[in-house]
């Protein structure tokens, strides 16, 4: 087992309303999503990131999980975990589906529809194509 | 899963008059880190005195790893660490001397575990127990709870005598313990920062019960402060999983248990008010449940 410094800017804030493995989540997105972690970089091991942040490794390996069935890590047997390398990963996804919505919500608002409408719209059109 | 190293059923305790605790159930779930919260008073020294057979019930029925906690064998005690609220060590031995004598109770007993402790905690090994701080001797009684590597660690307030720094050296002692699996420990505090930290469950005893049994994240995820403001609310007024309501001039704030979060539009719909949702942290959600 490595027990080399957390190589990452993790911080979390214990007395926030956000659990602390939601905080983690956040942060490897943003890192993810700023290019401070390239697909198939390393994240340092659960034990490191619970030694630095001084919480639970339980904490950290929900967090983990959690970002692993979003598609966004992935697991190397044996290493630990890494970002994924697949096609595309979901953050990008999300970026090329971000114009779209961007293009519905100018049209909504011109229309004079509220957020709560527009939001409330955007569940039911999710809804019917569910199935 | 294995079976729950403490579950308790039914279990009352009176002292004279005095009512602690009635029809209490809790199932301590292996593997958690539990923190117990409840006000002073309320009987969390009591109801962890009675999981480890130091008190006697007036009713129901306790389970310490699979054993009547009154008649615990010499072999589950082996399994279990405590430290107590108040502690009491022999005053006359030296700290390294101490050690020694308390390793040779248990067949197995970690030394690299409690040398790494002694050196972070800077423990005075030559000097005599009577001589050190409260401070000191809680550390100490934490080292000789944790050398034999329980799988029950049960600690009864064991950060209110530590200063800050010793305090983050003792949660890191934890995360440490926390890191091979198969340990469960269960703490009392009132301080809910360090519960944030290391604890995955909650457990809060109030009025004579555990009111409240949950994983923090989801305390966390449910328990919020809804601030209304444009427009008033009915009175009475009601909605699941309300937990109170105050009125204000211009606004109103509920705290709610947010099971359902499709109860927000609905809200915001039937009574054309702005509702803005905020995260609450343990000590708020704490004192919510407590004056709820």
């Amino acid at each position: 087992m490595d027990d080399g410094p957390c190589n990452l800017p993790f911080h979390v804030s214990v007395s926030s309303g956000t659990p602390i493995y939601r905080q983690i989540v956040e942060q490897v997105q943003a890192l993810v999503a700023g290019g401070q972690l390239a697909p198939g970089d390393m994240l340092p091991s659960v034990r490191q990131v619970a030694q630095a942040l001084q919480v639970n490794p339980m904490t950290v390996s929900k967090a983990y999980s959690w970002l692993e069935n979003e598609g966004l890590l992935e697991r190397v047997r044996g290493r630990g975990m890494r970002v994924a390398c697949g096609e595309s990963s979901v953050i990008d996804r999300q970026a090329m589906l971000r114009p779209l919505l961007m293009q519905a919500v100018v049209h909504a608002r011109q229309l004079g529809l509220t957020d709560v409408q527009i939001t409330s719209q955007l569940q039911r059109i999710l809804k019917e194509k569910h199935t | 899963m294995s079976t729950p190293p403490i579950s308790m059923a039914g279990v009352m305790r009176t002292f004279g008059v005095h009512t602690v605790f009635k029809d209490l159930d809790f199932t301590l779930p292996a593997g958690s880190v539990v923190g117990l919260l409840g006000r002073n008073g309320s009987g969390k020294t009591t109801l962890l005195r009675c999981a480890l057979g130091l008190l006697k019930l007036d009713a129901g029925r306790i389970d310490t790893l699979g054993e009547d906690p009154w008649r615990l064998s010499a072999k589950a005690k082996a399994r279990i660490g405590y430290v107590p609220q108040t502690v009491s060590l022999y005053g006359w031995m030296r700290v390294r001397h101490l050690i020694q004598y308390h390793s040779a109770f248990y067949p197995h007993w970690n030394q690299a575990l409690v040398d790494r402790l002694v050196r972070m905690w800077e423990l005075p090994m030559n000097q005599r127990v009577k001589g050190m701080s409260v401070g000191q001797l809680q550390q100490l009684a934490i080292v000789l709870a944790m050398g034999h590597e329980p799988e029950l660690l049960i600690l009864d307030e064991p950060v209110a005598a530590l200063d800050p720094a010793a305090r983050r050296g003792f949660l890191q002692a934890i995360i440490d313990i926390l890191d091979q699996p198969g340990h469960t420990v269960l703490f009392s505090t009132h301080i809910t920062a360090d519960v944030e930290r290391v604890c995955d469950r909650v457990a809060l005893l109030k009025d004579g019960r555990i009111e409240l049994h949950e994983e923090l994240d989801t305390l966390k995820d449910r328990i919020k402060r809804l601030v209304i403001t444009g427009g008033a609310l009915p009175e009475p007024f009601d909605v699941p999983g309300l937990l109170r309501i105050r009125r204000h001039a211009n606004h109103a704030d509920l705290t709610i248990d947010l099971k359902d979060p499709s109860i927000l539009p609905m809200l915001r719909q039937r009574w054309e008010v702005n509702v803005e949702v905020v995260d609450l942290n343990l000590e708020d959600i704490f004192l919510e449940l407590h004056d709820a």
